[in-house]
């Protein structure tokens, strides 16, 4: 439990005070760097990228309008910036959303760890289950899991309507436990 | 309303004692929620199905160290113009700064289930009463904001909205009228603040008057006739009963009366002061295990828009277990810490 809510944060920020900032950044930092590496493969890249959006949201501060949820705005709007820096260094040619995720958007077997529900899964065949979704799928399941956002936040971030994400967790998950039933069927198998 | 519509994903996911049971946290849930699946089994996939959502997928976070972020954020900062706003705050001083309150009022939108009521009775006086843990946001005829923490009352005359009785604790936004140069009071048991346009915040539990000032300048009348002026960020204690009279600097980084954006700030407060706020803004009781326990301090801010939140953020900063009886809340050493 953090001990600043984002609502204290958010308005030390925009009354333009040092304490303000660095709690916004101590607190978003880690999590926009992480979504940003998963987006772009790029750690230099997602750095710089990351330094400006920061600077520049201290700069708009003021006329930034009402935020509903602070996390779901700076995903939101870090991912676009990111998106067209992305399109910048490769010429301007335009990169699709859908286009980024098939080729960067991977989970590694250390950042995957098992309990109850799909426990016949190991580390590794998970991991590959999960970077066999679809686009979206992963990105949901990031957000849900492993950023833990609410599922309001995520449908603002991934720009669908609420139920458009319950189902495409549910989708998600679904295909994971049915893989994982399929394996504990094999083992009971094997030893009988 | 057909049952199968009812019964969705999002009904089981937005309910907190289904995700309980799912969680298997809760007793008294996962008795309630056995018992309903057995007695729908119509739904069992569905329910499946939303516990697979809550339980889903353990990550490994892998965020970037402290140091690195330390690293970065002190190569951002120099790139950033950062103007104290202390500063700015003494230099206008009638001006209520804007920004600020949209701030503010943004915050409590979205925080506050808002459940005011206001009444008249015979001799035209207006009438606005909090129930135990509800904050409401109040905007007088003058154009004057008040923030009104829970278990907490103001009333005024109709045919005078700048004259403002106050029972518990609220902070106010004084909407200046250079024309006239009218002021406004706010008064309590113990004293009457005078006004201009500022920013202040009054607590009158405990058997005494707390004010803070934020901004502008006021004045006090206490009962016993002496007049006291306040600077910003200063704390002026006064109890009628004790006629004692206290002036204290207060953080003015971390606000006293931030509770009004959902968060209460302490700085190296006792734990006994911190649940005597519970105790004024829930209605609860609180009894501690030992005597030690009371004199643990909080540094930080706790969220305060929900008990359940705030009692967690509470044993986090104190190492204690704190469980909720009927009301009862007990502080328990943490044999964990």
């Amino acid at each position: 439990m953090e001990l600043h809510s984002d609502e204290t944060i958010w308005y030390f920020f925009k009354k333009g005070e040092s304490h303000g900032f660095s709690l916004l950044f101590k607190k978003y930092y880690p999590q926009l760097h992480v979504y940003g590496l998963k987006l772009s493969n790029n750690q230099e890249l997602t750095e710089d990228c990351l330094q400006n959006f920061f600077i520049q949201l201290f700069e708009n501060r003021e006329r930034l309008g009402k935020i509903n949820s602070l996390k779901a705005y700076l995903f939101v709007s870090f991912k676009r910036r990111l998106i067209k820096q992305l399109q910048k260094k490769q010429n301007n040619i335009p990169i699709s959303e859908a286009q980024l995720f098939k080729t960067n958007f991977t989970f590694s077997i250390e950042e995957i760890s098992i309990k109850q529900e799909i426990q016949f899964l190991c580390t590794s065949t998970l991991a590959t289950l999960i970077n066999q979704l679809s686009p979206r799928q992963k990105e949901a399941i990031y957000l849900k899991y492993y950023s833990e956002m609410p599922t309001t936040d995520i449908a603002e971030v991934m720009d669908m309507n609420y139920q458009s994400v319950l189902n495409t967790l549910q989708k998600a998950i679904k295909k994971l436990r049915i893989a994982s039933e399929n394996q504990q069927i094999k083992t009971i198998l094997k030893k009988s | 309303m057909d049952n199968k519509n009812k019964f969705d994903l999002h009904y089981f996911l937005s309910d907190a004692s289904f995700e309980n049971w799912a969680k298997g946290l809760n007793k008294n849930d996962i008795t309630y929620w056995n018992n309903w699946i057995h007695n729908n089994p119509e739904h069992i996939e569905i329910v499946e199905n939303a516990k697979s959502i809550i339980t889903g997928i353990n990550f490994n976070q892998h965020y970037p160290s402290n140091e690195k972020i330390d690293q970065a954020l002190a190569s951002v900062l120099p790139k950033v113009d950062i103007t104290s706003s202390t500063k700015t705050k003494f230099k206008n001083t009638h001006t209520i700064n804007r920004t600020i309150i949209t701030a503010a009022a943004a915050v409590l939108l979205v925080l506050i289930s808002y459940t005011s009521y206001s009444y008249l009775n015979n001799s035209s006086t207006t009438n606005h009463k909090t129930n135990f843990g509800e904050i409401i946001d109040l905007k007088l005829p003058d154009g004057t904001s008040v923030v009104l923490n829970g278990n907490s009352e103001i009333w005024y005359k109709k045919d005078n909205p700048r004259l403002i009785n106050l029972k518990g604790e609220a902070y106010f936004k004084v909407k200046s009228i250079p024309s006239t140069n009218a002021k406004f009071w706010v008064i309590t048991e113990d004293l009457k603040v005078e006004v201009l346009g500022t920013q202040f915040h009054v607590n009158t539990r405990k058997q005494k008057t707390n004010v803070v000032l934020d901004e502008g300048s006021i004045h006090l009348e206490l009962k016993n006739g002496e007049v006291t002026k306040m600077i910003p960020g200063e704390m002026v204690s006064f109890s009628n009963e004790s006629k004692e009279l206290t002036h204290q600097k207060v953080d003015t980084e971390t606000p006293y009366a931030l509770w009004r954006g959902g968060t209460y700030a302490f700085n190296e407060i006792p734990l006994k002061e911190v649940m005597y706020n519970l105790e004024t803004t829930y209605g609860v009781k609180v009894q501690y295990e030992s005597e030690h326990l009371k004199d643990l301090p909080i540094s930080g801010g706790i969220p305060n828009q929900n008990l359940q939140i705030c009692i967690a953020a509470i044993e986090k900063a104190t190492g204690t277990r704190i469980t909720n009886k009927e009301n009862i809340l007990r502080v328990q050493e943490n044999p964990i810490y």
